[in-house]
């Protein structure tokens, strides 16, 4: 085999050793040193999910109301508008711009509107719990 | 409280523990976690004023499962009995406990003959390392105590021992 293509062998052959034992090392080494078989136990409950003393009531896969989720979509659609009318408000003295690119800009803005347009036709804006199966 | 079974870890060289018991002595985290008025005392401590931070000791962990000291700050009563066992059950090794306070030594002042729903002293519960005079104990006396645990932890103290003469 060539000399230079063996010397690249070896030196990537070093280097993973080393990021091996860079990643194995530490897990190893705290499982030799670190009194990790048990823990003294007077409940029996070091496996409890919840970290404050307290039982866990219920399951964690609970439904709740998707209402404010909606809300938070929504904010989105304002998020996009203002994100990108700030650019435009920082360029629109400038006398290059003409009327065509008022109407583009609106263009723009009554796009994004409908999103908000679609919203209010599907009722978001009035707050009721919705109502699912199976509560 | 019966036999202890305090578990051990697999490779063990008395140099090599006594540098990882310096380590864990100086870098002592307490869970954050207070029971009634003794906690105030306790949180002064983690305060600018006395600074539990010189001693390592001020890394308050919102997780059982992060910490190694358990300060019992105040009373335990029955209905907090199973939540503070729980807590302990929860740390892992190694792991202490501190009891700051008379409550948590004896059940202090609740301990009455009409009493009924105070835990009479957190070492009813579990093994407890030090105790911490004081009906709150001064923010000094809880630094003593991590000094004093710190002392059982490496077998050396640190700190001078102050004259209080």
């Amino acid at each position: 085999m060539d000399q230079v293509v063996l010397t690249n062998i070896i030196y990537v052959t070093i280097f993973l050793i080393g990021a091996l034992l860079f990643g194995f090392g530490p897990i190893i080494i705290v499982k030799l040193l670190s009194p990790s078989s048990h823990t003294r136990q007077t409940a029996g409950r070091a496996g409890q999910l919840i970290e404050c003393g307290m039982e866990p009531i219920g399951s964690a896969w609970i439904r709740f109301g998707i209402i404010y989720y909606l809300y938070a979509l929504i904010f989105l659609a304002f998020d996009v508008d203002v994100l990108f009318l700030f650019p435009v408000a920082v360029a629109y003295n400038s006398p290059e711009l003409g009327l065509q690119d008022f109407y583009e800009i609106l263009l723009f803005v009554a796009i994004l509107s409908l999103a908000i347009v679609y919203a209010w036709r599907k009722g978001v804006f009035t707050w009721e719990k919705k109502t699912y199966l199976h509560q | 409280m019966g036999e202890e079974n305090v578990p051990s870890s697999i490779v063990q060289f008395a140099q090599l523990d006594s540098l990882l018991n310096l380590g864990r002595a100086n870098s002592l985290w307490p869970m954050t976690f207070g029971l009634a008025c003794c906690a105030i005392e306790m949180m002064c401590t983690g305060g600018s004023r006395y600074d539990i931070s010189r001693f390592g000791a001020e890394v308050f962990r919102p997780s059982p499962r992060q910490s190694d000291v358990m300060i019992v700050a105040g009373t335990i009563n029955k209905k907090l009995e199973l939540a503070v066992k729980t807590l302990y059950d929860q740390m892992p090794e190694p792991k202490w406990v501190i009891a700051m306070g008379n409550c948590a030594i004896s059940g202090g002042p609740f301990k009455v003959k009409e009493n009924y729903n105070v835990v009479e002293g957190a070492d009813k519960l579990f093994p407890v390392d030090v105790y911490i005079p004081g009906c709150p104990p001064r923010p000094e006396a809880l630094l003593e105590g991590i000094m004093t645990l710190e002392e059982k932890i490496t077998g050396k103290r640190r700190w001078p021992r102050v004259d209080p003469g």
